[in-house]
């Protein structure tokens, strides 16, 4: 039963998660407030901000680079048995990933300080992620078996997979330092909810000629599961408690953690402005509920082996135990409760933008609100202007090493009351990921919508990648601007 | 509130409109196999002829090794077809004949494999036997708990063979194809 738990809930994290997710369309649209959270130092005009409640940001992303659902699935007649072989087994590798995030804001909000150039920021949001790897050579046991293949290691490296479901509180400052720069940083509190990790795998199993029998079986194992709050929601569930125990675990009743978000806004001229930003520096410590899996040693078995002269004297004794017994010393299956850390997958972010056009405030489209670009930071208001082209940088730490993403974008401010920004984005996930964003402003109540990799809506299930943002807040930029 | 569920209403019709999906039949997973073939070694008997020759009457070893591996629950439930193979390899001065019974639970003999081997020099014997469709029956596998092996010295018990450490060895492999799925 606790099985079928683990692996429901293991589902779900597949299926609905969060990672890390690229929004690039978000990233540096600052008449939306949520793009503080891509960028602590982004520069914002806003008196204050207040977002719906559970309903301010919500994302969500689900990528696999190297297959789709429409691959393994299109109602095609194609023999499931051979897509499997020639879309999966025989094309993956162990840098493929599956990956997925889930992220829900259930509240946010900002106000500036009575020093102008300053402004705070505040939230909370659950995150749900999930990133496996191709476990290449697990599948090929499992598909193939490692009959007639002599001398083939099997990597038992290629097991790599981890993830997790937060609460994250946060608490940022904003600062215009002066006309041309402004600098942020954001501090978090993490509660875990649970988490696991197994993202250190070593070792390999291989058949090779055996000294005395026809086969030598090597099993060199160094392989770690990590999990958290799985046993107690399990024990949870058991008696009826499950909801009670997952409101103690995401308020700072389970594992708790640190984090910082730094980003910086710089005009290098009028027109031309480079940002930048680190998210989620910061880590783990997984000390409640903890429970760990460990295979490690390393053993080489041809057999039950009985050298009669040997043996004469205990021919009795149990060889098929004795060599279970063996192997399991050799290679022992370990639980520990020892708590552990993890880093969150850190983020950076980078951009440069130029701005051309008309200023936005000249001419027709103006909503007769408070609401108007420019700064009310304290400075000198900095002109905004109907349309703004650049280039961003996403990077990413993951379980095998940095990934990275480019984007090329195009923003277009109709009035003050709508702005569509259009991107273009290179990945490991796609060379086509057509991405557009637009903010509403309808008096002080702003809406935006974000959605990715639009040229795959023409068949959804044959897209390695999709994600989605959108939110709605209530926007003030002050009655004596 | 009533221009936002508009908003929201027309965003959402739209992205339905334009997002196309060709069918799909989650169906086929019921239609997916997963039949790997995992081969290792299985058992390895070694017999010194001058442990042979120490041993008075014609039968100079008779033996019952536990064997639980076939019978284990992830194996017994999925096997669908194997092959075990043997290797016997006679360096002693006499012929042998090696008997391998296959007992269950109770004893009951389920199957029995014979070797003979003439005295050295000769060359070494391979069998390979089937089981599941195109060979034996997979409940002799499946049920085998216990393995006899009965050793026959059908030749003097005082010569001893002029090759290096002669002895009779028998070893084996299993190679066997489960269904995961």
């Amino acid at each position: 039963m606790r099985l079928t738990h683990y692996l429901l809930l293991g589902s779900v994290m597949l299926t609905m998660s969060v990672f890390a997710q690229n929004k690039e369309i978000l990233y540096d649209f600052n008449e939306i407030p949520q793009s503080l959270s891509l960028n602590p130092g982004t520069e914002i005009d806003f008196k204050w901000y207040a977002g719906l409640p559970l309903l301010s940001g919500v994302s969500g992303y689900v990528g696999a680079n190297g297959i789709s659902v429409n691959d393994i699935f299109a109602n095609d007649g194609v023999d499931i048995n051979i897509k499997v072989r020639e879309r999966a087994l025989d094309v993956l590798k162990p840098r493929d990933e599956f990956s997925t995030t889930v992220q829900l804001e259930y509240f946010n909000g900002g106000f500036r300080s009575n020093d102008p150039s300053i402004f705070y920021s505040f939230g909370g949001y659950l995150e749900i992620d999930n990133i496996t790897f191709w476990p290449q050579d697990y599948a090929y046991l499992i598909f193939d078996g490692n009959a007639d293949q002599l001398n083939r290691e099997f990597d038992l490296g290629d097991l790599k997979s981890r993830g997790s479901m937060i609460n994250v509180i946060h608490f940022g400052i904003n600062k215009k330092v002066d006309r041309n720069l402004t600098v942020g940083a954001r501090g978090k509190l993490y509660s875990g909810i649970v988490d696991y990790s197994s993202t250190s795998n070593k070792g390999y199993l291989v058949n090779t000629e055996g000294q005395n029998n026809r086969i030598a079986t090597t099993l060199d194992a160094d392989l770690m599961l990590h999990t958290s709050g799985f046993q107690a929601l399990d024990e949870a569930s058991d008696s009826d408690t499950a909801a009670g125990q997952f409101v103690k675990r995401a308020f700072f009743g389970g594992d708790l953690g640190l984090g910082i978000d730094v980003g910086f806004t710089f005009h290098l001229n009028e027109r031309t402005t480079i940002t930048g930003s680190v998210l989620d520096l910061g880590f783990i410590y997984h000390g409640n509920d903890a429970k760990s899996y460990s295979l490690n040693g390393k053993a080489t078995v041809e057999g039950i082996e009985i050298d009669i002269l040997e043996n004469f004297a205990n021919l009795n004794r149990d060889f098929w135990q004795d060599l279970v017994d063996e192997v399991e010393a050799l290679v022992p299956f370990e639980t520990d409760t020892n708590s552990y850390v993890t880093f969150r997958p850190t983020k950076l972010y980078a951009s440069i933008r130029n701005d051309f056009g008309e200023p936005v405030n000249n001419g027709s489209g103006q909503l007769d609100c408070d609401c108007t670009a420019g700064s009310s930071g304290g400075a000198e208001l900095r002109t905004k202007y109907r349309n703004s082209i650049g280039g961003q940088l996403y990077m990413i730490n993951r379980p095998r090493g940095p990934q990275i993403a480019l984007t090329g974008f195009y923003t277009r401010r109709l009035g003050n009351f709508l702005a569509l920004k259009g991107t273009y984005t290179v990945d490991k996930f796609s060379y086509t990921n057509v991405g557009l964003g637009m903010n509403l402003q309808a008096g002080p109540i702003n809406f935006y919508v974000m959605a990715d990799n639009l040229l795959s809506y023409k068949n959804i299930a044959a897209a390695n990648y999709a994600s989605f943002q959108l939110g709605m807040n209530i926007i003030s930029w002050g009655r004596n601007k | 509130m009533k221009g936002f569920r508009i908003l929201v209403t027309v965003i959402f019709g739209f992205l339905l409109v334009i997002a196309c999906s060709e069918p799909q039949d989650f169906d086929q997973l019921d239609n997916l196999e997963i039949t790997p073939t995992y081969e290792t070694s299985v058992f390895y008997v070694k017999a010194q002829e001058s442990l042979i020759n120490r041993v008075s009457g014609l039968s100079f070893f008779t033996q019952d090794f536990n064997f639980d591996a076939f019978e284990e629950p992830f194996f017994a439930e999925r096997v669908l077809s194997g092959v075990l193979s043997y290797e016997l390899e006679n360096t002693t001065s006499k012929p042998i004949e090696i008997s391998l019974e296959f007992l269950d639970e109770n004893e009951n003999i389920l199957d029995t494999e014979e070797f003979r081997m003439d005295a050295a020099p000769t060359s070494t014997l391979i069998r390979n036997v089937a089981y599941g469709p195109t060979g034996k029956s997979l409940d002799i596998i499946k049920n085998t708990s216990k393995i006899r092996l009965v050793a026959t010295n059908l030749g003097d018990g005082s010569s001893t063979s002029n090759l290096t450490n002669p002895s009779i060895v028998l070893r084996s492999s299993a190679k066997f194809t489960l269904e995961l799925k």
